[in-house]
């Protein structure tokens, strides 16, 4: 088959043919229809974040499924499904706790002693996230993925396997957003907006969108945004604070920044949560200040949206055919696997929402 | 020679060991897999040298900044 191969960081991935195992028992073997290229694959190409090498980018796709394993039971050929990288065990402490997207158990993948998923020869090509999306075939665990309706369109259920998951998962499970509260979110790309839009659906009161993008700011109220702050012409803090006359109940960060991290931080009022959604590189460190504590201010993380994807994705699908997720807006051009490259450069200028390569069926 | 001790970056766990005590290595040789938050992050030699001690085994937990592994240059 072929994939996008990242053999080095900061290099181009590389399309070749690489060849992928038959179905452990419970594993199963997706033919994708749809990948969205994300910002988190760039975090990866760019080094930003270390990876074992060579991969195969790409975490974010909704298919048909082509085989199962023998133990498979919960889909079968043909299947439309979409791909999740937080696979779960079932049966860890985290999962047993109803905290799946914390699951950390390797199980889901193959052990070092096994044969590797994916391969060329007799180099192993290591699965990106235990999927690996950029690839004509994929081969995960069975808990890697969710049943979809058939009338669902693929292309707009890939952007459920991370983005829109991520950033209205954060909305709706990590940080509990309140009919009528106030809600800022600092950056508006894929998940961003993602996290505009659940903020809506929640009925959030107020929702201010902050990026330095115009037609980025333009989306977001589009997606539900009431307020639009050009963070590059202001004070964005001290825009919010007027705004809110005093902050925001939630803050989201969706950029990965020390900067705009502290800029959440600051951005709550008393008693506010901020919640940190973007990818901070490996070793950054972020500083707040200590006497806020005082006024009761938190913060967290967000992984995938503390998402419980078996039972949120097909309700993402439903708020899709019924009106109130807005994905349509989101996909800025479809590709083909060959212009990964330019989709990945095009991530870094921050002007597009999302590229979705097409596979051809 | 200098013995440079090599931490962890992540808490994670010990996926696969690709190294062995002796193996000489050059910057950037892969060390070892960790696993953590579904990524595989591999400990890299930050310069060349021998690797004279490992300090975990396959399975084991790390913590960030954990040293898991020392090389003499």
């Amino acid at each position: 088959m072929k994939a996008a191969v990242l053999r080095e960081a900061n290099t181009p991935l590389e399309i070749e043919e690489v060849s992928i195992s038959k179905p452990g028992p419970r594993e199963v073997l997706v033919r994708p229809v749809a990948a969205g290229v994300c910002h988190s694959d760039l975090h990866f190409m760019d080094g930003s974040y270390p990876y074992a090498l060579p991969t195969i980018l790409g975490h974010e796709s909704a298919g048909i499924v082509e085989e199962v394993g023998s133990d498979v039971t919960y889909v079968k050929k043909g299947d439309h499904v979409i791909t999740c990288l937080s696979a779960f065990c079932g049966h860890c402490d985290q999962c047993i706790t109803g905290h799946l997207s914390l699951c950390a158990s390797p199980e889901v993948g193959r052990m070092p002693e096994e044969a590797p998923r994916l391969h060329k020869g007799d180099e192993t090509i290591h699965q990106f996230l235990n999927l690996s999306s950029f690839a004509e075939l994929m081969l995960i665990h069975e808990h890697a993925l969710v049943k979809i309706r058939e009338d669902m369109p693929m292309d707009r259920a890939a952007l459920i396997g991370c983005s829109t998951t991520t950033g209205v998962g954060a909305v709706f499970h990590t940080a509990g957003v309140e009919p009528g509260s106030n809600v800022a979110v600092i950056g508006c790309g894929g998940v961003g907006l993602a996290a505009i839009n659940g903020a809506a659906i929640a009925g959030a009161g107020m929702i201010i969108a902050v990026d330095m993008v115009d037609s980025k700011l333009e989306l977001a109220k589009s997606l539900g945004a009431t307020h639009t702050i050009d963070a590059g012409q202001c004070d964005a803090v001290g825009e919010v604070k007027e705004l809110t006359q005093g902050g925001c109940h939630y803050t989201f960060e969706a950029i990965g920044l020390k900067a705009t991290t502290e800029q959440a931080w600051q951005m709550l009022r008393p008693g506010g949560a901020a919640t940190v959604i973007g990818m901070i590189p490996v070793g950054t460190m972020v500083e707040l200040h200590g006497v806020d504590f005082l006024a009761e201010k938190k913060i967290q993380g967000s992984n995938m949206g503390s998402n419980r994807f078996r039972v949120d994705m097909p309700r993402f699908v439903d708020f899709y055919l019924n009106g109130k997720l807005h994905l349509d807006q989101m996909i800025s051009k479809h590709i083909k696997l060959s212009e990964v490259n330019e989709a990945l450069a095009a991530l870094k200028t921050g002007q597009d929402a999302r590229h979705v390569i097409m596979f051809d069926q | 020679m200098a013995k440079v001790e090599i931490p962890s970056e992540v808490t994670g766990n010990v996926w696969k060991i690709t190294a062995s005590v002796g193996d000489t290595l050059a910057a950037d040789d892969v060390i070892m897999i960790l696993e953590s938050m579904k990524m595989e992050i591999p400990v890299e030699a930050p310069e060349a040298g021998r690797l004279v001690e490992l300090l975990v085994r396959v399975e084991d937990g790390v913590e960030e900044d954990q040293v898991v592994a020392v090389i003499e240059t």
